[in-house]
């Protein structure tokens, strides 16, 4: 009857959980366990049905990372000094200079990079862990596509970061000319790795549920 | 069918503690982190000071720093303007630590990168940009939040001590920013910024001079411009001169104590800086300081040679200079059209031996004084070589008398005199100046002195009566002859005539009896009584030479009188004898002299008469008892003869004290001798009796 029922679930698109079938996957190993195992036995991790906690992580990593965000954008981002000049850049002001000086490509660019794929996150995991507890405005499979998206991003979201970093290992030309990460490249690095692990720290499971508690 | 086993449920609530995930502590962790960053930087924050420029180039907010001793110690935060936009202020966060430092005495100034011929400085700033250099001292006295920029780097760098003075260049010396200060080639010191000062007419620059060397500069330090180089050509060969190459284009200024002992100076003191060593060194007799005393003088001569710059002497002291020359014209005040040569002088008070701090009004007075003694200016010769002249005051000695004109506006003018100008054209009108400038005044005026003096002995009453002594005493010496023993004598020679006139026939009767009795015996001892007799009458008359020795004496007296001075104004003097003369007692002294002498006349006359001798033949023969009579009555021509003596020694006495009139001294003088030969005739007269009594008997 529950084999029947989960083709049958495939079939009309009715996903069955694995809470729903008394089961519990290990999140590490992928074995399934069935409910109320505490320890997986293969891979050791802990087992949960769903991550009690999961949310609190999530936000706490979220708030973390929102944090360190807000100095990287104040402060500056990079510290060039040549022979007669010496300048520092935050993110936005340097993305500003950049396209006043016609070069609106490579601004885009380091907006998107450092502006608009930060703050999309934020706001992505924080509609995602808003989304678990109340009824949201896309279905739980939109949810999980840009929760994919999220973590997929999220990669290369230090983007940044490297350019940063290349740059100044790379333009030390001693008195002539010299690029040195400014403050804001460690904050945003850091920013960067808080947003990531407050999207993995978020229960995917847990974006099921809500349809499981509608069809309940 | 096994179903699975029942969930153990756990509804007992946990804690909100133990529901807590550990994450919650990462943010939270870095609240507090960034909490404690934020609490530290801005307690760590220092003070916002605000300086305020005349010009903010180069000073950008957020990137120029306050730098102190080459520390970073503040950034600028902001530039701004004051209310109504005339200056510039700059908004500077100073360091926690450094801001009690920054106390009413800091300084600031932009340093920007100069270069100039000393060298270049901030350099650093062409890649760094401009900053702010501040300078405080060592001792925190609270914070002063608000500061005026200096426009310039002061001159005393950063932990540097040393003496600050001012320079002051007049003419050609040239002052330059960063000149250095040269003491035997080694650098002391150096020039600041110049500016003008006194009214346009010197430039003046601050100038440092620093520790240790500042102990070389005392009051009597001179300074002066080694400049450029100097070529001379010259029995030595040709000479290039120069110090440094870098006083050779920017100019140097070297300084040498000149006298000893001078005082320590303090800062602020004021240094004049010459255009050469020579300049220097001789202003150490010239220069002084204090306030001048500002004089003209008009002279009526326009020479040339004068200018501006030319020394004023006095007594061989220079004692200020020609500040101007012009013409002057003013009929009204000197009375005439020609134009005049108004020199105007710059005296400095102090030169005259005034005392220090004389004001320019108590100079003047003291000048006014002088003047009234005598003082006047004159132009001198300065140099025969190039005919240059200078002003000199003199004291001249009998100047006529003038004062200081102090006209309503303008420069109190001083009284001038005759120039001094010993040029070759003027060499002969020296010479003639010498000539006038022999005391004939003096000897006139001496001259006109003695005249008065002489003039009123004549005048005086003593003298005038001197005539009237003189009558007088020819009236005594009238008297005298007509006094009736002398009108007597004619008689008594008459009676005694008339005796002998008896007694010649009594001798005649008598000789015959002589010739044979020793009556001539007896005539001869009564002859001898009556040569006697004569004699005493001659040695009466000795004294006359003496008499005439005295009257020469007084005349030799008269002309060794200095008549020549006299030679003038002798007509005056002979006028007045004359008028003395011709006054009643003078014209009657001739008279009585004559009608005196007449009567002498006469009474010779009468002597001779012709009766007499008859009656002397007649009574020739009673000579005896004539003879007798005769040695009695020549017994009184001795008394006679002593009565005129006395009469000359009264009228010698009397020209003695008439020593002025040689002319009436003459007179006198030709009475007396007519006095004298009536008086010699008289002798002689009395002499021949002696020696022929007969002839009067026998009139031959």
């Amino acid at each position: 009857m529950q084999l029947v029922d989960m083709e049958f679930a495939r079939s009309a698109e009715h996903v069955i959980t694995a809470r729903d079938a008394g089961l519990v996957a290990c999140r590490r190993c992928a074995r399934v366990w069935p409910m109320g195992t505490a320890i997986c036995a293969r891979c050791g991790s802990q087992l949960h049905s769903r991550d009690p906690k999961s949310l609190q992580r999530v936000w706490a990593l979220w708030v973390a990372g929102l944090m360190f965000y807000i100095p990287a954008n104040l402060y500056p981002m990079l510290q060039t000094r040549t022979l007669f000049d010496s300048s520092e850049s935050t993110i936005i002001g340097g993305a500003i200079e950049l396209a006043q000086s016609g070069s609106i490509g490579i601004a885009i660019v380091i907006l998107v990079a450092s502006v608009l794929i930060p703050v999309g996150k934020f706001m992505a995991i924080a509609f995602l862990a808003l989304s678990v507890r109340r009824r949201g405005l896309l279905t739980p499979r939109q949810r999980h596509a840009l929760y994919e998206i999220v973590e997929y991003v999220g990669r290369w979201s230090m983007v940044d970061v490297f350019v940063v970093a290349i740059l100044s290992s790379l333009v030390q030309l001693s008195v002539v000319a010299s690029i040195n990460p400014g403050p804001a490249s460690l904050t945003f690095a850091i920013s960067v790795v808080f947003t990531m692990m407050s999207a993995q720290s978020l229960d995917s499971r847990l974006i099921w549920d809500e349809i499981t508690d509608l069809k309940e | 069918m096994t179903t699975p086993p029942d969930i153990q449920i756990t509804t007992a609530r946990r804690s909100i503690l133990q529901r807590l995930s550990i994450v919650w502590l990462i943010p939270v962790t870095t609240l507090l982190i960034a909490l404690g960053v934020a609490w530290q930087s801005y307690s760590d924050r220092g003070p916002l000071i605000e300086i305020t420029f005349e010009s903010a180039s180069g000073i950008k907010a957020g990137e120029t720093v306050l730098r102190y001793r080459d520390v970073n110690v503040g950034i600028v935060e902001a530039v701004g303007f004051s209310p109504f936009l005339q200056e510039v202020h700059v908004s500077v966060r100073l360091d926690k630590t450094i801001a009690p430092f920054v106390d009413d005495d800091a300084e600031f100034w932009v340093v920007r990168p100069v270069v100039t011929a000393q060298g270049v400085s901030g350099l650093d700033t062409v890649l760094s940009g401009v900053f702010i250099e501040g300078l405080w001292n060592k001792t925190p006295s609270g914070l002063v939040a608000s500061h005026v920029g200096l426009a310039d780097a002061p001159l005393l760098r950063v932990g540097e001590t040393g003496l600050q003075v001012v320079m002051r260049a007049q003419g050609s010396a040239v002052l330059g920013e960063g000149t250095p200060i040269l003491f035997k080639g080694i650098k002391v010191g150096q020039l600041g910024k110049p500016r003008l000062g006194g009214n346009g007419s010197e430039a003046v620059a601050d100038a440092i001079i620093y520790a240790p060397h500042d102990k070389l500069i005392s009051s009597s330090t001179r300074f002066w411009d080694i400049s450029g180089f100097s070529f001379k050509i010259g029995s030595g060969g040709a000479e290039l001169d120069f110090s440094s190459l870098a006083s050779l284009i920017s100019g140097g200024i070297t300084f040498e104590n000149i006298l000893s002992g001078g005082e320590q100076v303090t800062n602020g003191t004021q240094f004049a800086i010459y255009p050469d060593e020579a300049a220097a060194r001789a202003s150490i007799f010239s220069d002084s300081s204090g306030p001048t005393l500002e004089l003209a003088v008009v002279f009526d001569e326009n020479v040339s040679g004068l200018s501006a710059g030319s020394n004023v002497e006095y007594a061989g002291v220079q004692i200020g200079e020609v500040t101007s020359l012009r013409g002057i014209y003013d009929e009204v005040q000197f009375g005439d059209s020609r134009v005049r040569l108004l020199v105007a002088m710059e005296i400095r008070p102090e030169r005259l031996g005034l005392a220090e701090g004389t004001t320019p009004d108590s100079a003047l007075a003291f000048i006014t004084d002088r003047v009234a003694e005598g003082l006047r200016a004159r132009l001198a010769t300065a140099s025969i070589l190039t005919g240059g002249l200078k002003v000199e005051l003199v004291q001249v000695v009998d100047a006529p008398p003038a004062m200081v004109f102090v006209p309503d506006e303008g420069m109190p003018i001083l009284p001038s005199t005759a120039n001094n100008i010993q040029d070759v054209a003027a060499t002969a009108q020296g010479v003639l100046q010498r000539i006038n400038d022999l005391p004939i005044e003096e000897l006139l005026g001496s001259a006109i002195v003695f005249l008065d003096d002489a003039s009123a002995l004549v005048a005086s009453s003593d003298v005038q009566s001197v005539p009237g002594e003189i009558a007088g005493l020819i009236a005594d010496a009238r008297g005298v002859i007509g006094s009736e023993d002398v009108q007597k004598l004619p008689a008594n020679l008459n009676a005694l005539l008339a005796e002998l006139q008896g007694t010649t026939t009594d001798l005649r009767r008598i000789l015959d009896q002589i010739e044979q009795a020793d009556t001539v015996a007896r005539l001869l001892a009564a002859i001898d009584a009556a040569s006697a007799a004569s004699k005493d009458v001659g040695d009466a008359f000795v004294g006359v030479p003496d008499l005439m020795e005295q009257l020469s004496a007084l005349t030799q007296t008269a002309s060794a009188l200095p008549l020549e001075k006299l030679v003038t104004d002798i007509t005056t003097i002979v006028n007045t004898a004359n008028d003395l003369l011709a006054s009643e007692g003078a014209m009657a002294l001739p008279e009585a002299l004559s009608s005196a002498l007449a009567e002498v006349d006469g009474v010779l006359a009468e002597l001779r008469a012709g009766g007499v001798v008859e009656n002397a033949n007649r009574t020739f023969a009673s000579t005896a008892d004539a003879a007798d009579a005769v040695a009695a009555a020549s017994e009184g021509l001795p008394a006679l003869v002593a009565r005129i003596e006395a009469l000359i020694d009264q009228a010698s006495t009397t020209l003695a004290d008439f020593s002025g009139s040689s002319e009436i001294n003459r007179d006198v003088r030709s009475a007396l001798r007519e006095i004298e030969a009536a008086a010699s005739a008289v002798a002689s007269l009395s002499r021949a009796l002696e020696r022929r009594p007969n002839s009067i008997i026998l009139g031959r």
